[in-house]
């Protein structure tokens, strides 16, 4: 069986969310995780796996959820 | 002092003016004093929803223009206990009005009614400026789709930045058929997205359809939709009632009924 068509609608939603609320392209949005990640990664000691970002229509929250194996 | 409530949603042809129809009507029967108004300049369609397309005499913008004096623009609704419509006018555009103009006349009618809804033209133009000038509160509708979602957050960023900071959701046309086997975002999904309350939410239901041919309401009937409308009324009249989700088919009781409304 495919992939159901919600999981399809919120991947492309919340992409739309993320350029619409910082007005900018997709492509942007992503740089700016990855410039974030990368700045808080030269003060501790990060993986991708527990290292979140999240951008909503007022903040944009870094959550970091520790050591976790 | 009268709650003024815009309805907006950004996308259009998600049931603002149907949501706005059933909510005026629902708590005029509830017993509140209510006016609707029709901010949608150009594109009058709230008295044809309510079944009043025939008694327009004034407009909104004859009453901005001081054509005629406010109350002789006022439609009341001989159905409903104090049910007041504003229509708009058909043949102006939205720069007729300015936000300024709507806040006053916004302001004249607070001491009158307890509830005063302002059903608002899709977009983020003028005519959206217009339509939230005077409010102080929103209820932003959405369907479960990715276009109308977004809007909806658009919309939402829009209102917040205008200093109206209750706005709530309402989600429209979901379909439980759909919801369960994941060809469509649930309830959850999208209240996640948007992060606002949620004020309540509509099942696809082709009596809203039948009603609005006919000019009636469904708010108050016996289909699903109609209780719906009414919970939300309640709702807003402060009543505590858990909101149903339609995520999985509804008890026995609802699919009797629904068998019964087949027709």
């Amino acid at each position: 069986m495919s992939v159901r068509s919600v999981h399809i609608a919120k991947e492309r939603l919340k992409t739309l969310l993320v350029s619409d609320r910082l007005q900018c392209t997709p492509d942007m949005a992503d740089r700016l995780s990855s410039d974030l990640y990368n700045t808080v990664a030269k003060y501790m000691e990060i993986r991708p796996e527990v290292f979140n970002i999240e951008i909503t229509r007022t903040d944009i929250h870094i959550r970091y959820t520790g050591e976790s194996n | 002092m009268g709650e003024v409530i815009v309805i907006t949603s950004g996308k259009g042809g998600v049931g603002k003016t149907t949501t706005t129809a059933n909510i005026g009507i629902g708590l005029s029967k509830l017993g509140k004093k209510v006016i609707v108004i029709d901010t949608d300049l150009g594109l009058r369609n709230l008295d044809v929803v309510m079944g009043l397309e025939n008694r327009i005499v004034y407009n909104l913008v004859d009453v901005i223009e001081g054509n005629c004096r406010l109350k002789q623009a006022l439609i009341k609704d001989k159905r409903f206990p104090e049910l007041y419509l504003l229509p708009s006018a058909q043949t102006r555009d939205k720069t007729s009005v300015s936000p300024e103009q709507m806040k006053k006349l916004v302001s004249d009618l607070k001491d009158e009614f307890d509830f005063i809804l302002l059903d608002c033209p899709a977009g983020i133009e003028q005519g959206f400026q217009n339509a939230i000038a005077g409010a102080h509160r929103a209820i932003v509708v959405t369907t479960p789709e990715v276009s109308a979602i977004r809007d909806a957050d658009r919309i939402i960023g829009l209102l917040e930045k205008s200093g109206i900071r209750k706005n709530e959701l309402i989600i429209n046309r979901i379909r439980t058929d759909m919801v369960k086997r994941g060809d469509m975002m649930s309830v959850d999904d999208v209240s996640e997205i948007l992060a606002v309350d949620l004020l309540g939410v509509i099942p696809d239901d082709e009596y809203v359809v039948i009603a609005t041919n006919q000019g009636e309401p469904v708010v108050g009937e016996e289909c699903l939709s109609g209780q719906c409308y009414e919970k939300i009324c309640r709702r807003l009249l402060g009543e505590d009632i858990p909101v149903t989700d339609f995520s999985h088919s509804g008890g026995f009781l609802d699919k009797i009924s629904s068998l019964f409304h087949r027709n």
